[in-house]
C-alpha cells in the first residue's frame, strides 16, 4: 500500500533506546549530587488514630543523623486534587498503616532507616474503617472527623466518609426495568493492584538560596509537581524548578508528588540536597494503587437481547484520601453505559474514604473495574437468552452518529469492526473448541484525556531540530511519535530531532504524560509550530530571494522559490546571525466535548474526548481441578485513529494486556484490618515471562478529527478489557463465573464446587 | 574488623575497594563503583533488574554478598558493548521495540546474556523460561523475547564466522 | 550494623571459626535465604562464614544408583545434570522451579535444607530418595537421615557448627520413575502453595510397587505420605485408586490459611497432585531406559 507518509505509519525505533540499553540513562533512583543526604520516613503503625507525641530525640543521636523532620516543619495546610484532604506528614492524627509521620535525614540511607526506626511516636488508637460498606454506614468511623474544613472543587456533594455522590441519568429506569423482558442484577468486585513500575519513586530536592526549591525527580508531571510543592511550601510556582530524570515505568502512578514532597522539606531543613527513594515495601503499603470497587448493576433487556436501561449504584473505596477516586466514580459511570446504546440509565456512584492506602491513577483509571462488571454481566445475559455473546453486542453497540449516555455524538465509531476483526482472528464460530477450553469476548471506548500542551521547536543552523516539551517520556515512547508527527510536518528525517523534556523551568507548559494524550496533544502542539516555522521560513526566504512571503514555498524542509531552494539549515542559520534563531511556540489544547449537561450531577469527569474503540478476544484452557488458566491465544483489536508508530503501539498493546491478565489473575494487595500481608514482590504476583501469552496485534485506523494526522489515544486502553475477556472466556471454558477479581485458580475451584453442588 | 577488603574486577577493570560486609553486589557497584546502570528495586531477588553476570552466570546483585565477590569477575551492562559499538544484544532490543522505560533492560539483557553464553539457540519458550526472574511491566515481554531470538541468531552467526 | 564477614579455606576453619562464635554467627552458601531475611528484618547476624571457597563441596558425584550431591551445588547445576534427566527427572523438575535463572545459579541444595522452610521444593523428591545429610561439626561427622534432620519450619537437627557437606542418595534398585509438581499462582517464581513429588516403580505383573510420595508446603514440614504408599503397594493404576490416593494425601495434609492460598484449596491441590505425580511417574515409566531389574 503506497502510504502518503514518510515518517509516520512507521516503526523507528525511540529516539531514546540507546541510552536505556547501555545502561547511560540516568534515572531518578541514579541522580545524585554533591553534598547529597539520604532520608527515610517514619510510618504510622495504626490505621486511625491520634498523635500525642513524636519523640525525636533517640534518632538525632544516632550516627550520621542530620534532622528529623515533622509536619511542625511545614506550613500547616492541606493538599489534593479534587478534596484538599492530603497532609505531607501527618499532623493531628493518622488514617491508615503506612501514613508518613516524620522522615530522617542522615548521611546514608541505611543510617537514615536505622534512625527511622528510633523515632517513637505514640497515638491513641481509634476505630478504624476497612470498607466501603461499613465506611457509609450512618455511624461508621470518620476517616476524616475534620472533613468539613477542608477545601473541595464546587462539584463535589460530600458526607462522612463520603468525597462525592455522582449520578448519570437518563430516561426512565423504573418503568424501562418494569416493561423488560427480564432483569439481571450481579455484584461485582474488583481488586486493589498496584502500577508495578519497576522504578520505585525517587526524588532529589535542594532549595538554592532558602527560596528557590529544586526537584529532580521521577514524576510524570513536573508542572503538577511544582505546583503541588509551590502549594505545600507557600511559595510561587516559578520559586520551584521541577527536572524530570528518566522514568523507569509510572502507569499512572507517578502523576501525582511521591517523595518529592519529604524530599523537599527534609531540604529545607538540613540545608542540603536531600534523596529520597521508596522501598519496596513503601511501594506496596503507601503507594497510589487502583482503586477497588463494588459494583451492583442490573440491566433490563427485551426479549430480542436489546438492552433497555441499566441501573448502578458503586462504591469507589479511595482509602485514607480522595485523590483520583472521585473522578473514577465518574468515569466509571462512562464505562458502565458504554459502549452500548441505552435508552435508559441510572447510575449512582459513591467515592469513599476507609483507613486504607491512598488510591491513584493507574492507567485508565475506572477502566478495568467498570469494564470488568458491565463485560461480564453481558455475557451472563446472552447465555441466559440464549444469544451468542457476540451477536448480543453487535445488537447494542454504539455506530457511528448515536449518543453516548452523557449525550455527546459520537463520531468515528469502529467498535463493530472491531468486534468482528477479533471474533475472527479468535476464531470466534468454534468458542468451545474442546472441553475445558474456551473463549472470551470484550469491547471498550476510552477517551483521549484533554489539557493544553505548549511545545518549544527550534532549528540549529546544523539543521538539527530541539523539540522542547514539557512531557515527560515515561517509557511509551509517546514523544518519539510526537517527534515523527513533528518530522513529518516539518519534512525532516527522525534523526535529525533531539527531544528536550520534562523541565518546569526551560520547557513550555505541558499537561503531562498522562491520560493516553502526549503524542496526540505534544503532536498537535509540534503541526502548530510547524506552522510558525514555515512562515518565518518563507519570510527568511523571502528576504534571501528578493520576494514576497507569499510567494515561497514549502518543499520537504526547504524553502522554495521557483527553482531555487533554501534548505532548512541554512535559514536557521540565517535566523541566528540576523534574528535570535528559528525557534516557534506551538500549542494545543482540544476543543471541549460537547454533550449533555442534563444527564450529569456532580460528576467531576462528563465526556469522552476523541473517543477510541477496541475490542479484546482470547482462548484459554482451564485445569477444572487446580483451577489453572493457560492462555492459548489473545488478540487485541484496537483503533488507535492513525497509527504513528506501529511497534510501539504494539508495545502498548503487549503490556498493557500483560497488565491487565496480572489484574484478572493473579494480583491482589490483600489487607487484613488496614495491614498489607504482602507488602513485598514474593507475594504481589506481576506476570513473569512465562505467565504472558503471545499476543497478536491488529491495529485499526478510524481517524479521529483532533488528533495530529487523526490519532487517537493509545496507551490506557489495552489494560481495560482482560479482566472482562478472560472471565467470560473462564465461564465459557468451565461454566465458573467468577465475579470477583482477581479470578484466582483457587476462586476458579472453589466456583466449580459450587457449581456442581447446586447441580447435585 | 567489620570491614572487607575486596578485590574484584568489572567490566574488566580491577579494584580494591573496603567495604562493611553487609553491602551487597548491588551496593559496591552502584554505589561505591558508581555504576548505576545496574538498577535497583525489590532488594529481595524477586524483580531481576539488579541481574549482573557473575563469572559468567547471571546473579540478583541485591542478593550477593559482595564480600563473597572476592578475587570474582562481574559484568555489568556498561561492559557490554565494545566502544561506540553495542552488543548484538542490545542492538536487537533497540530495533525490535524491546525497550520502553528501559528500567528493567539492563537487568534483562544480562540475564540474556548469561543465558545464551551457556544456550546459543534456544526456542522461544526456553527464552520466557530464561528471563521469568526479571520482571518488565511495560512490554509483555513480547518484544524482548523477539529480541533475545534475533541476538541469539547473530550470535551465533558470528561465532561461526569466527 | 557490624556484620564479620569469615572466609575459612576449609572445612576445619569453618567449623572451628563457629564453634568459637556460637550462635551469633551462621554459615552462608548462596546467600539468598540469609541475605534477604536479614536485610527485610533489619538484624543480621553478628558474622557470616562463607562456604563458598571450602574445597570440594559443589560437586555432584556418583552414577547408576548412588549419587551425592555436594552441599553447594547449585539448583542450576542440579537442573542441568544429565544423570538426573530420565528417571531422576523430579530432580530437575524441583530444582528449575526455584526462583529465577538468578536465583539458582546461586542457591544451594544444602542452603534449601539447611533453611527447612516448610515450601523448600528440594526436600520432597529427597525425601522420596531417602537422602541422607552428611554433617561436619565440631564433635565430628555423622549423617542424618533428611526425614529426621528437618524437624520443623525453620528447625533441623544441625547443632550450630555444623556444616552440611553433601546430601546422599540411593536410587531405587529396580526400574522406576520419578515426577514433581507444585502448585502457585504463576508459572514461575512461585513459593510453593502445595510440592509433591513422588518416586515409583512397577512390578512385573504391571502393579505399582515401592511407591513413595512426598508432600511440602502443606504442613509445617515436608513429609512422606506413607498412608499413601502402603496403600498403593502392589495396586495396578486405576481410576479409583487414583482417587484414593488424592483422598488419602488430602487427609494427610495439615496446611495453614495465609495469603498464598487457603487451607482448604492447599489440602484440595494434596490430593490432586498426588494422583498427578502418581500417574505422571507411572506414565514415565514406560519411557525411561533405566531397566535394572532387567539387568
Ligand atoms: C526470589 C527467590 C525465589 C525463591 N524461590 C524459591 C522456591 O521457589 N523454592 C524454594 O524452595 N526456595 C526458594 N527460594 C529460597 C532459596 O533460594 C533456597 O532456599 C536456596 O536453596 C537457599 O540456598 P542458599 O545457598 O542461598 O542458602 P543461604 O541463604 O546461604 O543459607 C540458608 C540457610 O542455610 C544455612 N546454610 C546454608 N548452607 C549450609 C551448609 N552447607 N551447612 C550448614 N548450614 C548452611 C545458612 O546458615 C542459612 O541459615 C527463593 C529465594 C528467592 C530469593
Amino acid at each position: 500500500m503506497n502510504s502518503p507518509f514518510r515518517i509516520i505509519g512507521k516503526s523507528f525505533p525511540r529516539l531514546d533506546a540507546r541510552g536505556k540499553v547501555s545502561g547511560k540513562a540516568i534515572y531518578g533512583t541514579d541522580f545524585a549530587m554533591q553534598g547529597m543526604l539520604h532520608g527515610k520516613l517514619v510510618h504510622s503503625p495504626i490505621a486511625s488514630g491520634e498523635i500525642i507525641s513524636v519523640d525525636t530525640s533517640r534518632a538525632m543521636a544516632m550516627p550520621g543523623v542530620y534532622e528529623v523532620v515533622t509536619a511542625k516543619d511545614i506550613p500547616a495546610q492541606r493538599y489534593g486534587s479534587f478534596v484538599k484532604d492530603m497532609e505531607v506528614f501527618a499532623s493531628g492524627r493518622v488514617n491508615f498503616i503506612g501514613q508518613p509521620v516524620a522522615a530522617v535525614v542522615a548521611r546514608t540511607a541505611e543510617e537514615a532507616e536505622a534512625a527511622a526506626k528510633a523515632v517513637k511516636v505514640e497515638y491513641r488508637e481509634q476505630a478504624a474503617v476497612f470498607t466501603t460498606e461499613d465506611a457509609v454506614k450512618a455511624d461508621a468511623p470518620l476517616v476524616h472527623p475534620d472533613w468539613q474544613e477542608y477545601k473541595a472543587v464546587p462539584t463535589v456533594k460530600r458526607q462522612g466518609n463520603i468525597t462525592n455522590q455522582a449520578r448519570l441519568v437518563l430516561g426512565d429506569v423504573d418503568k424501562a426495568l418494569k416493561e423488560s423482558y427480564r432483569v439481571f442484577t450481579h455484584r461485582f468486585v474488583t481488586n486493589v493492584v498496584h502500577p508495578g513500575y519497576t522504578e520505585p519513586r525517587a526524588a532529589i530536592a535542594h532549595w538554592a538560596d532558602g527560596s528557590q526549591l529544586h526537584v529532580w525527580s521521577n514524576t510524570q508531571l513536573p508542572f503538577e509537581a511544582q505546583a503541588t510543592l509551590a502549594e505545600i511550601f507557600k511559595i510561587t510556582p516559578s520559586q520551584v524548578r521541577v527536572n524530570v530524570t528518566v522514568i523507569g515505568g509510572g502507569f499512572g502512578g507517578k502523576l501525582r508528588l511521591g517523595v518529592e514532597h519529604y524530599a523537599a522539606a527534609a531540604a529545607l531543613k538540613a540545608g542540603r540536597p536531600v534523596k529520597f527513594v521508596s522501598s519496596c515495601e513503601e511501594e506496596m503499603t503507601s503507594a497510589l494503587p487502583r482503586q477497588p470497587l463494588t459494583i451492583d448493576l442490573t440491566t433490563g433487556v427485551t426479549k430480542d437481547g436489546k438492552i433497555l436501561a441499566k441501573a448502578a449504584s458503586i462504591l469507589v473505596d479511595t482509602g485514607a484520601t480522595s485523590g483520583s477516586g472521585v473522578g473514577v466514580a465518574s468515569s466509571v459511570m462512562l464505562m458502565l453505559a458504554g459502549p452500548y446504546k441505552i435508552p435508559n440509565l441510572r447510575l449512582e456512584s459513591r467515592s469513599v474514604y476507609t483507613n486504607k492506602t491512598p488510591t491513584g491513577s493507574f492507567r485508565a483509571p475506572a477502566g478495568p473495574q467498570g469494564n470488568f462488571a458491565v463485560e461480564s454481566q453481558m455475557d451472563i445475559i446472552a447465555d441466559a437468552l440464549g444469544i451468542d455473546p457476540l451477536e448480543f453486542r453487535l445488537r447494542n453497540i454504539v455506530r457511528e452518529g448515536d449518543l453516548a449516555p452523557n449525550g455527546q455524538k459520537l463520531e468515528s465509531v469502529s467498535l463493530e469492526e472491531c468486534l468482528l476483526k477479533a471474533a475472527d482472528a479468535i476464531g470466534w464460530k468454534d468458542r468451545r473448541p474442546e472441553p475445558g477450553r474456551g473463549k472470551g469476548i470484550a469491547c471498550a471506548w476510552w477517551t483521549t484525556t484533554s489539557g493544553s500542551s505548549g511545545v518549544y521547536v527550534k532549528v540549529g543552523p546544523d539543521g538539527q531540530v530541539f523539540l522542547n516539551t514539557g512531557c515527560a517520556e515515561i517509557g511509551t515512547a509517546a514523544l518519539t511519535g510526537a517527534a515523527q508527527v513533528l518530522a513529518e510536518a516539518l519534512g525532516i528525517e527522525l534523526g535529525s530531532i533531539q527531544i528536550v523534556s520534562g523541565d518546569t523551568a526551560s520547557t513550555p507548559f505541558d499537561f503531562g504524560a498522562q491520560g493516553s494524550r502526549t503524542a496526540f496533544a505534544v503532536g498537535n502542539a509540534c503541526i502548530d509550530a510547524v506552522g510558525k516555522l514555515h512562515q518565518r521560513m518563507k519570510e527568511i526566504a523571502a528576504k534571501q530571494f528578493s520576494a514576497k512571503a507569499e510567494e515561497i514555498e514549502i518543499d520537504g524542509g526547504a524553502a522554495k522559490f521557483g527553482d531555487k531552494l533554501l534548505p532548512l539549515k541554512e535559514i536557521a542559520a540565517i535566523a541566528q546571525t540576523s534574528q535570535g534563531g528559528l525557534i516557534a511556540h506551538g500549542t494545543f489544547i482540544a476543543p471541549p466535548t460537547l454533550h449533555d449537561k442534563e444527564r450529569t450531577e456532580n460528576m467531576v469527569i462528563t465526556a469522552i474526548n476523541s473517543p477510541s474503540f477496541h475490542a479484546h478476544a482470547v482462548d484459554l484452557s482451564v485445569d477444572a481441578e487446580t483451577g489453572e488458566v493457560k492462555i492459548h491465544d489473545y488478540v487485541v483489536v484496537q483503533d488507535v485513529g492513525r497509527a504513528i508508530n506501529p511497534t510501539y503501539i504494539e508495545g502498548q498493546i503487549e503490556g498493557g494486556v500483560v497488565q491487565g491478565i496480572g489484574q484478572a489473575l493473579s494480583e491482589e494487595i490483600v489487607y487484613e484490618n488496614g495491614i498489607v500481608r504482602n507488602a513485598g514482590l514474593t507475594d504481589y504476583k506481576m506476570p513473569t515471562a512465562m505467565d504472558a501469552p503471545n499476543i497478536r496485534s491488529f491495529i485499526v485506523e478510524s481517524p479521529s478529527k483532533v488528533g495530529p494526522y487523526g490519532a487517537k489515544g493509545v496507551g490506557e486502553p489495552p489494560v481495560i478489557h482482560p479482566p472482562a475477556t478472560i472471565a467470560n472466556a473462564i465461564a465459557s471454558a468451565v461454566s465458573a463465573r467468577v465475579q470477583t477479581l482477581p479470578i484466582t485458580a483457587e476462586k476458579i475451584v472453589r466456583t466449580l464446587t459450587e457449581v456442581s453442588e447446586t447441580a447435585k | 574488623m567489620t570491614e572487607v577488603q575486596l578485590d574484584l574486577t568489572v567490566n574488566g577493570r580491577r579494584h580494591r575497594l573496603s567495604v562493611p560486609a553487609h553491602y551487597s553486589l548491588l551496593d559496591v557497584l552502584r554505589d561505591e563503583l558508581e555504576l548505576t546502570g545496574t538498577k535497583t528495586n525489590c532488594l529481595e531477588a524477586e524483580c531481576g533488574v539488579c541481574t549482573v553476570v557473575l563469572d559468567g552466570k547471571s546473579v540478583a546483585s541485591c542478593a550477593v554478598l559482595a564480600a563473597q565477590c572476592q578475587g570474582r569477575e562481574v559484568t555489568t551492562v556498561e561492559g557490554l558493548a565494545e566502544g561506540a559499538a553495542l552488543h548484538p544484544l542490545q542492538e536487537a532490543f533497540v530495533e525490535f521495540g524491546a525497550v520502553q522505560c528501559g528500567y528493567c533492560i539492563p537487568g534483562m539483557i544480562m540475564t540474556a546474556k548469561a543465558f545464551l553464553d551457556e544456550n546459543p539457540r534456544p526456542t522461544r519458550e526456553a527464552v520466557r523460561e530464561a528471563i521469568a526472574g526479571t520482571l518488565c511491566r511495560c512490554t509483555g515481554y513480547q518484544k524482548i523475547v523477539d529480541a533475545i531470538m534475533a541476538a541469539s541468531q547473530r550470535l551465533s552467526q558470528q561465532g561461526e564466522r569466527a | 550494623m557490624k556484620l564479620e564477614f569469615l572466609a575459612p579455606q576449609t572445612l576445619q576453619d569453618a567449623v572451628t571459626m563457629a564453634k568459637a562464635r556460637g550462635d551469633a554467627a551462621r554459615f552462608i552458601a548462596g546467600g539468598t535465604d540469609l541475605v534477604i531475611q536479614a536485610r527485610k528484618s533489619g538484624t543480621w547476624p553478628e558474622a557470616v562464614i562463607n562456604l563458598q571457597q571450602i574445597p570440594d563441596l559443589g560437586e555432584i558425584k556418583g552414577s547408576g544408583q548412588n549419587f551425592s550431591l555436594g552441599s553447594l551445588v547449585t539448583h542450576r547445576q542440579i537442573e542441568r545434570e544429565g544423570r538426573f534427566a530420565g528417571a531422576l527427572e523430579a530432580l530437575r523438575e524441583s530444582a528449575c522451579v526455584i526462583g529465577g535463572h538468578q536465583v539458582r545459579n546461586v542457591a544451594t541444595v544444602g542452603g534449601n535444607l539447611c533453611n527447612a522452610s516448610p515450601a523448600a521444593d528440594m526436600v520432597p523428591i529427597l525425601l522420596c530418595l531417602n537422602a541422607e545429610v552428611a554433617l561436619a561439626g565440631s564433635e565430628g561427622r555423622r549423617v542424618v537421615p533428611l526425614a529426621s534432620f528437618i524437624e520443623g519450619p525453620r528447625k533441623t537437627k544441625r547443632a550450630h557448627d555444623e556444616v552440611m557437606t553433601e546430601i546422599a542418595f540411593s536410587a531405587p534398585a529396580q526400574k522406576f520413575a520419578s515426577a514433581f509438581l507444585k502448585g502457585g499462582r504463576r508459572r514461575a517464581m512461585e513459593i510453593s502453595i502445595v510440592a509433591m513429588a513422588g518416586v515409583v516403580s512397577v512390578s512385573r505383573d504391571g502393579k505399582l510397587t515401592d511407591v513413595r510420595l512426598a508432600m511440602g508446603a502443606a504442613g509445617p514440614k515436608a513429609i512422606r505420605l506413607t498412608e499413601v504408599e502402603k496403600f498403593l503397594e502392589g495396586k495396578a493404576l486405576s481410576k479409583d485408586v487414583l482417587e484414593e490416593t488424592g483422598r488419602l494425601a488430602a487427609a494427610a495434609a495439615s496446611p495453614i490459611d495465609d495469603v498464598r492460598a487457603s487451607a482448604s484449596f492447599r489440602r484440595h491441590l494434596a490430593g490432586v497432585y498426588a494422583r498427578r505425580v502418581v500417574e505422571l511417574s507411572w506414565n514415565r515409566i514406560s519411557e525411561v531406559g533405566n531397566d535394572r531389574s532387567a539387568a
